[in-house]
């Protein structure tokens, strides 16, 4: 029976921590203030 | 405590095991996705290239034709988008600037692509556009899926404003990473003179009423990384012309562009870093955690029954000291 409570908890631990992870996915940004360009950019 | 330290390590193990198909088949598909705010440019030259003298009518060798695309995420755009499709949208705005030899605009091409971020599937919505001309793209444009298929996929041509097949043509090795071979060719197609012309005061109106028309034709090869489905690399074998109409006298047609157009080996060199790193992330969703965890749930689970296995030995110290009564002396 404890095994079992083990392996519930296990498997209760996976889902939520990927539901979290998902859940919260990534932060969204900001266009850039870059312009579209109209000139070359020096070769480095 | 042996007891205890295996329904431990069972747990680890379940959590472990577990997680392995959630992370790949639950996570990866909505985790993976381009951000919606990326801001890029890449420059591609073509030396040397033929291009049309407004001045003569006539073609001439030059020595490079630079192009510079930038590709710039509105975030603002892609927001307002989501609330109506209900699914994470990129808006890409788009600029391809063709310039001379002699610094001069040649010609640009704006455009406003929307897809989905996780799918690249295209989404459509109001501002979608090439050079200010409505348009509904298929297929994909720039930029492979995650997991790119060893198959031919629909590329949106921006001058034609059509979709047409890009072939996979095969495997190879691309400064050490394994790409894929994609190959499109657009034979010669009628196409719309650019919105805003090289020569001052000549409008694309003015053109199309003297007769002559524009004709194109491209053979577009990109080098993709399968993981991130990113291109690495491309070319394009350009070329242009400007038929019939009384702007050409007595000539059927003139080159107005020819030329091999490849990547700045500086870009490539980004490029490839950019893709390298990017890569690693994907293949930890989608290969290493997902081999990795099953391995090391395992691992625990052994370990848990072996520590279960000692805690029930009947000679154990830990087991026949609760078993076994104390002496009672008299």
């Amino acid at each position: 029976m404890r095994a079992l409570i083990a392996a519930a908890i296990g498997l209760a631990a996976a889902f939520a921590l990927v539901l979290t992870v998902t859940a919260l996915g990534s932060p969204s940004g900001r266009t850039s203030p870059e312009p579209l360009l109209t000139t070359v950019p020096a070769h480095p | 405590m042996r007891r205890k330290a295996s329904l431990i390590l069972l747990a680890l193990a379940v959590f472990c095991t577990a997680l392995s198909p959630l992370l790949r088949f639950y996570a990866f598909p909505r985790l993976a996705k381009i951000p919606a705010e990326r801001y890029q440019t890449m420059v591609l030259e073509a030396k040397p290239a033929t291009l049309l003298d407004y001045g003569t009518m006539r073609a001439k060798k030059v020595s490079k034709v630079t192009i510079v695309q930038t590709l710039r995420g509105n975030v603002e755009a892609s927001e307002r988008i989501e609330e109506s499709a209900g699914r994470d949208v990129v808006v890409w705005d788009g600029l391809s600037y063709v310039q001379g030899p002699d610094g001069k605009m040649v010609s640009k091409l704006p455009e406003r692509y929307i897809f989905d971020a996780h799918t690249q599937e295209p989404v459509h919505a109001t501002g979608e556009m090439v050079d200010g001309d409505p348009v509904k793209r298929q297929g994909i444009e720039f930029k492979w899926p995650f997991l790119t298929e060893k198959r031919a996929y629909e590329y949106f041509d921006a001058q034609t404003r059509t979709s047409a097949p890009i072939h996979y043509k095969g495997t190879r090795d691309f400064r050490g990473l394994e790409v894929y071979y994609f190959e499109q060719t657009i034979p010669w197609t009628k196409v719309p003179f650019p919105k805003v012309m090289p020569v001052e005061g000549i409008t694309p109106e003015f053109v199309a009423g003297t007769g002559t028309t524009r004709w194109y034709s491209t053979v577009r090869k990109f080098w993709v990384e399968p993981v991130t489905g990113a291109p690495v690399y491309g070319e394009e074998i350009h070329k242009e012309e400007l038929r019939g109409g009384t702007l050409l006298g007595d000539r059927d047609k003139v080159t107005a562009f020819a030329g091999h157009v490849k990547m700045r080996e500086d870009y490539i060199r980004s490029t490839v870093d950019l893709v390298k790193s990017q890569r690693l992330l994907v293949l930890l969703f989608t290969t290493y955690l997902p081999w990795g965890l099953p391995l090391v749930g395992a691992g625990l689970l052994s370990l848990s029954l072996y520590l279960e296995a000692r805690g029930r030995r009947p000679g154990d110290p830990e087991q026949s000291a609760v078993a076994e009564p104390e002496p009672v002396n008299a």
